[in-house]
C-alpha cells in the first residue's frame, strides 16, 4: 500500500508557503510519502475535518473503484474462510441442525488412515511435478530468451497450455493413458513393448498425474523466469565472455544467482497450486463408480487431499469434518512454504 | 502486507457493507411466499425425466406456470444450497436414489407426501421403493420415478463361441447362482481368451449387497457392516478376480472396452442398457438380457420432491403424480430408460414390445418379475459413506493386488471410523 501511516497532524489546508505553490514541490511531510503527488489545491470546507479521517474521504473515488474487489472478497472469500473455521468444530450434513462437537473432528483426523494417505499422496504428486516442472521451465526460458525470432510465437506457446481448460487436459490425458485403448501403450505394442496399466498401477496413477500438472505448468513458469533473465543486464555476460566464461559457468555463476527472487517466487506459487490438486484426479477418477465417486482411482493412488475433503464434504456430506480436512492441510502447507523459504533464502545469506 | 488498525477498520466496514447488499438482493428477489402459488419452479437432471412428459405437464396444467430447470452438474450439492432458504428452492424437484437416504433425517425440509394424497396412490406403486423414502415414523419426502431392476447383460454370439447356453430363459436357468455365473465366465474366458466376465469386482460387490435384506447399519443405527452378510457379500466378490475373469476396469475404458469385446457380460440395473447401446452402438443385436445371478438386486432409481417452502404443495404433489402416472412412465421409459415405478406401467405396449438392441428380446419379462421381487433393505442414512471403504479396498485388490484378508480388514477398520463420525452406534 502506497499510503504511509499518519504520524501527528496533518496540515490543516492550504496555506501560502512554499509547500502549496503549484510548481514547487512540497516540503518533507510525515503525512505525506516521498514523491505523492496529492492536489494542493484544495477547498478550504474540507480543511476543517480532523486529518486521519478528511484523508480517507479525500481519496473517496479511489476507494470506491477499489471496492468491488473488497465487498466481492469479503463475500467469497473471508467469510467462507471464517465460517470455515466455525464449521471445524461441528457436526453438520448441510441443512439439518449444527451440534458443537469441540475438537472431535481433529481427533478424528488424526486417526484417519485415509486422510495420511491422501497427504503423501499430494506430497509425492506435488514432488513429481513441481521438480521437473521448474527446471524444464528454467531451461525452456534460456532457450527463448536466446533466440532472436518468433520470440513472441514461442512466448505465446508456452502460456497455451496454463490457460487450457484443466478438464479438457485431464480428459485427453486419460484417453493418452488408458490401460488398454490409450496412445502410449498402443505405441508400446507396436514397437513390442509390454504395456504399462498407467491408470491402475499405485505410482503410474501419481506420474500421470504430475505429468498432467507439468504439462500445464510448466510454460507458465518458463514466462515467468523469461521476464526474470530479461532483467538481467546484458553487460554483465559480455564482462564474464570477455573474462573467458563458458554458457555452463555464465548460467551457473551469473543468471541462477540474479534469478533467485524469481526462482523462490515460483517454488512458493508452484507448492501452493501443486499441493491443491483436485481437478487432475477428480476428472481422471471421478467417476469410476457410482457407488464410491471421487475416491481416487485404483487403491485411491490419486487421492489428494483436497479431494479428500470433497469427498468428505459433498459426497458424504460431513462439512464439519471436511473443513477439519482443509484447516489441517492449510498448517501443513504454510509449514511447507515456510520451509522453501527458508531453504532458498538460506544460501543467500551464506557469505 | 500489514494490518494497521485502519486497514482492519476499513475491511470491517466493508464486509458489513457487502453484508447488507446481499441482504437486500435476497430481500428483492424474495417470492411471494403465499401458499397457492400460481408460479412452481421444479429442478431435476439431465435424463431424470422425461423431457417430452415435462414439457406436456406444462400445457395440461395450464392454469399453473411451471418453469423448469435442467440443473447440472452436482445436483445433490446444489439441491442443499437451494433448500436452505425459501428463496432459492424449488417448488418441486428430483432427489437421486443414492442421495434419498441421506435427506431423511432432514424430513422435515420437505411436504410429508403423504399429507397431499400419495398414501392413496401407494398401492399402485412398488412398496419397496416407496419404503425407501420413507422415515421411520413414516413421513413420505419423495414420491418415485424410477427403479434400476438388476440383471445380466451378455454377447449371446461370445457365449455361443464358448458352448454356453445363449436364449435368455436358459441363461437365466443354467447361471442361477454366482457360482454358476463365474465357472461360465472361465469357460468363457478360456475360448475367447480377450474376454472378461466382469467389468470390476465393485460391481458385484454392491449387487450381492443388493440382494439381501440388510445392509451396513441397521435399524438400531448399529454398525453391521463387518457381519456375516457383507463378509460373504465380500468373498463371493473376490472370487472372479482370483478366477482370472475381472477385467480390473475402474477408469474411463469402460466405454471402449463394452465395444471391443472386451467384456461378454455386465451386472447392471435397467437403465444400464442405455449406457451400453451409447458406448457400443456396434454390437446392437448381439447383446441379451438375463436374470441376475442369486436372486434380484436393485441398483439407483431416483425421486421427486416436495420442499417444505414450497409455495403451493397440493397443485405440485398434482403435477408429480401426473408426470409419474404409469402411462406417463412408460413413456419415460421409451424417452429415457426410466424403468417404471408403477406394475400397471409392465403391460403397457412400450414396455411389452422387443427391444431391437437385444435382438428383439422383451426384455420386460426380466426387469418385470425382477422389480416386484427386489427385497426391502433399510438403508441408513450414512450407508453410502460408510460402504465406500469397501470399493476402494476393493479396487486395491485389483490395482495393487493387495491380499484380501488384508484389504477386508482395512475396509472393517475405515467403516467402522466413518461409522463413529457419522454418529453410528
Amino acid at each position: 500500500m502506497s499510503s504511509s501511516p499518519v504520524a501527528g497532524p496533518a496540515p490543516t489546508g492550504p496555506t501560502s508557503g512554499p509547500d502549496t505553490g503549484p510548481l514547487g514541490q512540497p516540503a518533507p511531510d510525515p503525512s505525506r510519502g516521498p514523491g505523492r503527488r496529492a492536489p494542493r489545491i484544495r477547498p478550504v470546507s474540507a480543511a476543517a475535518r480532523p486529518g486521519p479521517r478528511r484523508r480517507v474521504l479525500r481519496h473517496w473515488p479511489q476507494y470506491l473503484a477499489i471496492s468491488p474487489y473488497y465487498l466481492i472478497f469479503s463475500v467469497f472469500m473471508l467469510f467462507p474462510v471464517l465460517y470455515t473455521v466455525y464449521l471445524a468444530f461441528q457436526k453438520w450434513d448441510g441443512i439439518g441442525e449444527m451440534q458443537f462437537v469441540g475438537l472431535q473432528q481433529f481427533r478424528f483426523l488424526w486417526d484417519d488412515p485415509v486422510f495420511w494417505m491422501s497427504i503423501r499422496n499430494t506430497l509425492v504428486i506435488w514432488v513429481l511435478s513441481t521438480v521437473p516442472m521448474l527446471f524444464m521451465a528454467l531451461v525452456l526460458a534460456v532457450l527463448v530468451n536466446s533466440t532472436k525470432r518468433f520470440t513472441a510465437f514461442y512466448r505465446v506457446c508456452l502460456f497455451i497450455p496454463s490457460i487450457t481448460s484443466l478438464v479438457a487436459i485431464a480428459i485427453f490425458f486419460g484417453a493418452v493413458f488408458s490401460n488398454n485403448f490409450g496412445l502410449i501403450n498402443a505405441i508400446l505394442r507396436g514397437l513390442h513393448l509390454s504395456a504399462v496399466p498407467w491408470m491402475s498401477n499405485e505410482w503410474t496413477i501419481k506420474l500421470v498425474i504430475a505429468a498432467l500438472m507439468t504439462w500445464q505448468w510448466t510454460g507458465y513458469n518458463a514466462i515467468i523466469y523469461l521476464a526474470g533473465l530479461q532483467a538481467i543486464p546484458s553487460e554483465l555476460y559480455e564482462a564474464a565472455r570477455m573474462d573467458g566464461a563458458g554458457p555452463v559457468r555464465i548460467f551457473f555463476s551469473i543468471t541462477i544467482p540474479l534469478l533467485r527472487p524469481i526462482i523462490l517466487f515460483s517454488v512458493v506459487i508452484s507448492t501452493v497450486t501443486g499441493l491443491q490438486s483436485f481437478t487432475e484426479p477428480q476428472v481422471l477418477f471421478g467417476s469410476d463408480a457410482s457407488t464410491n465417486p471421487n475416491s481416487g482411482g485404483p487403491g485411491q493412488a490419486g487421492l489428494t487431499t483436497l479431494l479428500y475433503f470433497y469427498h468428505q464434504a459433498f459426497d458424504n456430506n460431513d462439512f464439519g469434518y471436511g473443513a477439519a480436512i482443509v484447516w489441517a492441510f492449510f498448517l501443513l502447507i504454510l509449514l511447507i512454504v515456510a520451509l522453501n523459504w527458508w531453504l532458498v533464502q538460506r544460501k543467500e545469506r551464506r557469505p | 502486507m500489514d494490518l494497521s488498525r485502519r486497514r482492519f477498520l476499513q475491511a470491517a466496514v466493508l464486509t458489513a457493507a457487502a453484508a447488507g447488499a446481499t441482504a437486500a438482493c435476497g430481500g428483492g428477489s424474495a417470492s411471494s411466499g403465499s401458499k397457492d402459488s400460481k408460479n412452481l419452479t421444479f429442478w431435476y437432471w439431465a435424463g431424470g425425466l422425461s423431457d417430452k412428459v415435462v414439457a406436456d405437464a406444462k400445457t395440461h396444467f395450464s392454469d399453473i406456470t411451471l418453469k423448469t430447470s435442467v440443473v447440472g452438474g452436482d445436483f445433490k450439492t446444489k439441491l442443499l444450497t437451494g433448500l436452505r432458504a425459501a428463496q432459492t428452492a424449488p417448488d418441486i424437484t428430483g432427489i437421486k436414489g443414492e442421495d434419498i437416504a441421506s435427506f431423511l433425517p432432514n424430513a422435515n425440509r420437505f411436504v410429508d407426501l403423504n399429507t397431499v394424497g400419495a398414501k392413496k396412490l401407494a398401492p399402485d406403486y412398488l412398496a419397496w421403493k416407496l419404503k425407501q423414502a420413507t422415515t421411520q415414523d413414516g413421513k413420505l419426502i419423495g414420491f418415485p420415478i424410477d427403479i434400476g431392476p438388476c440383471a445380466t447383460f451378455y454377447r449371446e454370439d461370445l457365449f455361443a463361441k464358448a458352448g454356453l447356453p445363449t436364449d435368455p430363459t436358459q441363461v437365466s436357468a443354467q447361471l442361477a447362482t454366482w457360482d454358476d455365473y463365474f465357472k461360465a465366465g472361465v469357460e468363457l474366458h478360456k475360448a475367447v481368451p480377450k474376454t472378461y466376465l466382469i467389468n470390476n469386482i465393485g460391481s458385484v460387490f454392491s449387487m450381492i449387497v443388493g440382494q439381501g435384506t440388510r445392509r451396513f447399519i441397521d435399524e438400531d443405527n448399529k454398525f453391521i457392516g463387518d457381519q456375516d452378510h457383507i463378509r460373504t457379500a465380500w468373498t463371493t466378490a473376490v472370487k472372479p478376480y482370483s478366477l482370472g475373469i475381472d477385467a480390473k476396469i475402474n477408469d474411463n475404458t469402460w466405454n471402449a472396452a463394452i465395444g471391443n469385446g472386451t467384456l461378454g457380460t455386465e451386472i447392471g440395473a435397467a437403465w444400464h442398457a442405455l449406457d451400453i447401446s451409447n458406448a457400443a452402438p456396434g454390437t446392437k443385436g448381439k447383446w441379451r438380457v438375463a436374470s441376475l445371478p442369486g436372486g434380484p438386486s436393485n441398483l439407483g432409481g431416483s425421486f421427486l420432491a416436495i420442499p417444505a417452502t414450497s409455495g403451493n404443495p397440493e397443485e405440485a404433489f398434482k403435477i408429480i403424480s401426473w408426470i409419474l402416472s404409469p402411462e406417463n412412465q412408460a413413456r419415460g421409459f421409451t424417452d429415457a430408460a426410466l424403468f417404471p415405478t408403477a406394475p400397471a406401467a409392465y403391460k403397457l405396449p412400450a414396455l411389452t414390445g422387443g427391444d431391437a438392441f437385444f435382438g428383439g428380446q422383451k426384455t420386460i419379462e426380466i426387469f418385470g418379475p425382477a422389480a416386484q421381487k427386489i427385497p426391502a433393505a433399510y438403508e441408513a442414512p450414512a450407508d453410502a459413506a460408510v460402504s465406500a471403504p469397501y470399493y476402494s479396498e476393493l479396487t486395491s485388490i485389483e490395482a495393487k493386488g493387495k491380499d484380501p484378508d488384508e484389504a477386508w480388514k482395512d475396509a472393517v477398520g475405515q467403516a467402522k471410523q466413518i461409522a463413529q463420525r457419522q454418529g453410528v452406534k
